[in-house]
């Protein structure tokens, strides 16, 4: 298109400048660079200039506890994630469409439906009345009712319900993009449909995988709203340790600096996916 | 044979077995909740010993949460708003500007869909409290418009990616001012961007819960707020009724979005 003879006229030359983006970067550097700096600048002033809240953070069993729940509950339901979406993405990208069709309408329902209101769901189904609870007592799996909620437990079936769509949907790109010849190749070849899988398809999907899976964990690490409805007080984890020390608490200092940790893990998290899937594949996910 | 529908065989059975099965877990807490709100039990008891729209009556009676759900509707259409036409003039800087740092300028316009949203909550609570902005309708707006920035960039700049610029082009050579060119060529090809980020951007402030949990007043309260409320204090079937006009609402929003975007994009 630039080799075209149109473009050399001058008026076609000029393109567009950075001017539309200017109402953007203001708003975004007054109301969001312009806060947080200042909410971290507050992590080694409040109460006195110095690292005592991150002395504090570090040294204290409570708060290790805290990262420490907040990891493994971010590994688990990765892992979970990724293992209950790619099946899940591998039928829809090789479904007849009016099948598929089916299914993605339910991960948008799913998705799209009120946060609170899925939690909430989810809240009466895991208590001890509920009906999962009633369901697996009436016939005779267990004889008292699990402990499913104000748990980890209950935080894991939560999160995974809310990061499926996340994952299985940049997944089925991921595999509607590999040739299907590659399969047919390997099973002429002789290779068993365990061999194929384990040798090629796997591989082949691997940065989709990769990209997902690192999405769903980032987001994982700084959930406010699913644990703390679904985990209880005595399985916080770091964003509901952040908003507590903050608003019951009043606490500046110790949450800001408990808020930078939670930002620099999610933005070194946040580049290394831009390395492993660039800017733009990442941004079409939606 | 994998990746081939029709010859998969037994592994056909078990994977779409299983897709079956993870449909229903999405599904289960939506039809559940709706089926809920109709049960006569108090405390939720499931199957309900019987069927009543008292929890809808209760739900009406409640000024409050009519004023809350419009509250959240005024700050999302607001919002939603200022987050299109910001987003809309961005993206034509992001996908034709040409200058320095526009990588840059994509990856920092888009942070605030990253960054874990209990920062941004606490870092705007106490910003808006230093400038006198807390708990005011226009600090709610300004948060939620943050937030919404992003999802309205993407679709927007997706859209403008797949626009063939020399159709704009043919319109300024015929006479028209690129202004005009802009106007009445390219937002009507890329109108389906545009309706996708507008859907996007309102959905973003209807559902968001943690700024506005820091941002709410006694008497400013947006719907999501009003629910993280009554949900703090018992498991209320009042919440189930909410909800399913929440479902409601999102199963139009779907619906709606299926039809418009059918209709735009012949």
């Amino acid at each position: 298109m630039s080799g075209n003879l149109l473009h050399r006229l001058p008026i076609l030359r000029r393109s567009d400048g950075i001017g539309g983006a200017l109402p953007a970067l203001t708003l975004i550097t007054l109301f969001f660079v312009v806060p947080v700096v200042a909410l971290l600048l507050r992590s080694v002033t409040d109460p006195v200039p110095g690292l005592q809240n991150y002395a504090t953070l570090f040294g204290d069993g409570t708060y290790a506890r805290v990262f420490f729940n907040t990891f493994l509950v971010a590994t688990v339901v990765t892992a979970v994630t990724v293992i209950v979406a790619f099946p899940v993405a591998w039928m829809l990208a090789i479904m007849p469409p009016a099948l598929g069709s089916i299914v993605f309408g339910i991960i948008i329902l799913s998705m799209w439906t009120n946060l609170l209101t899925r939690t909430y769901a989810w809240m009466v189904l895991l208590q001890r009345t509920g009906v999962i609870n009633r369901t697996l007592m009436d016939i005779g799996l267990i004889s008292e009712p699990l402990p499913l909620i104000n748990n980890l437990t209950g935080v894991t079936i939560g999160m995974v319900y809310i990061m499926l769509p996340f994952m299985i949907l940049p997944l089925v790109g991921t595999l509607r993009a590999i040739d299907p010849m590659t399969l047919r190749a390997a099973a002429l070849c002789g290779a068993s449909p365990f061999d194929a899988f384990r040798r090629i398809l796997l591989p082949l999907s691997l940065p989709g995988i990769a990209a997902g899976g690192l999405m769903v964990f980032v987001m994982s690490l700084g959930y406010f709203v699913t644990p703390t409805l679904l985990g209880g007080t005595s399985n916080m984890m770091l964003a509901a340790m952040i908003a507590q020390m903050i608003q019951s608490l009043l606490n500046w200092g110790l949450g800001s600096a408990a808020a930078f940790i939670l930002l620099l893990v999610t933005m070194a998290l946040y580049a290394l996916q831009l390395r492993l899937v660039g800017a733009k594949r990442m941004t079409g996910g939606i | 044979m994998l990746l081939d529908y029709d010859r998969l065989g037994w592994l056909r059975a078990a994977l779409l077995g299983f897709t079956g099965l993870v449909a229903a877990f999405l599904l289960l807490p939506v039809v559940f909740i709706v089926l809920l709100s109709f049960g006569s039990s108090r405390w939720l008891a499931f199957p309900p010993p019987g069927w009543t729209l008292k929890w809808y009556e209760e739900l009406f009676a409640d000024p409050a949460w009519l004023e809350a759900a419009l509250t959240s509707a005024r700050i999302a259409t607001t919002a939603a708003i200022l987050a299109v036409v910001i987003g809309l003039l961005a993206s034509f800087a992001l996908v034709r500007g040409q200058f320095r740092g526009r990588n840059t300028l994509r990856g920092l316009l888009l942070t605030p869909m990253v960054l874990p949203v209990v920062v941004f909550a606490i870092a705007i609570y106490a910003f808006f409290l230093r400038i006198g902005l807390g708990g005011t309708t226009a600090g709610f707006v300004i948060a939620h418009t943050v937030l919404a920035l992003p999802f309205a960039i993407i679709p927007i700049t997706a859209a403008l990616e797949g626009f063939d610029k020399s159709i704009e082009d043919a319109a300024i050579v015929c006479g028209a001012s690129p202004f005009e060119a802009k106007l009445r060529v390219t937002l009507p090809a890329i109108k389906i961007g545009i309706f996708s980020a507008a859907i996007f951007a309102f959905l973003a402030s209807w559902d968001e819960v943690v700024v506005a949990i820091f941002m709410a007043s006694p008497t400013l309260q947006t719907l999501p707020v009003k629910i993280w409320g009554s949900l703090r204090q018992d498991l209320s079937p009042v919440i189930a009724a909410a909800s399913s006009l929440l479902v409601l609402l999102t199963l139009s929003l779907m619906i709606v979005t299926a039809l418009i975007r059918r209709k735009l994009s012949k």
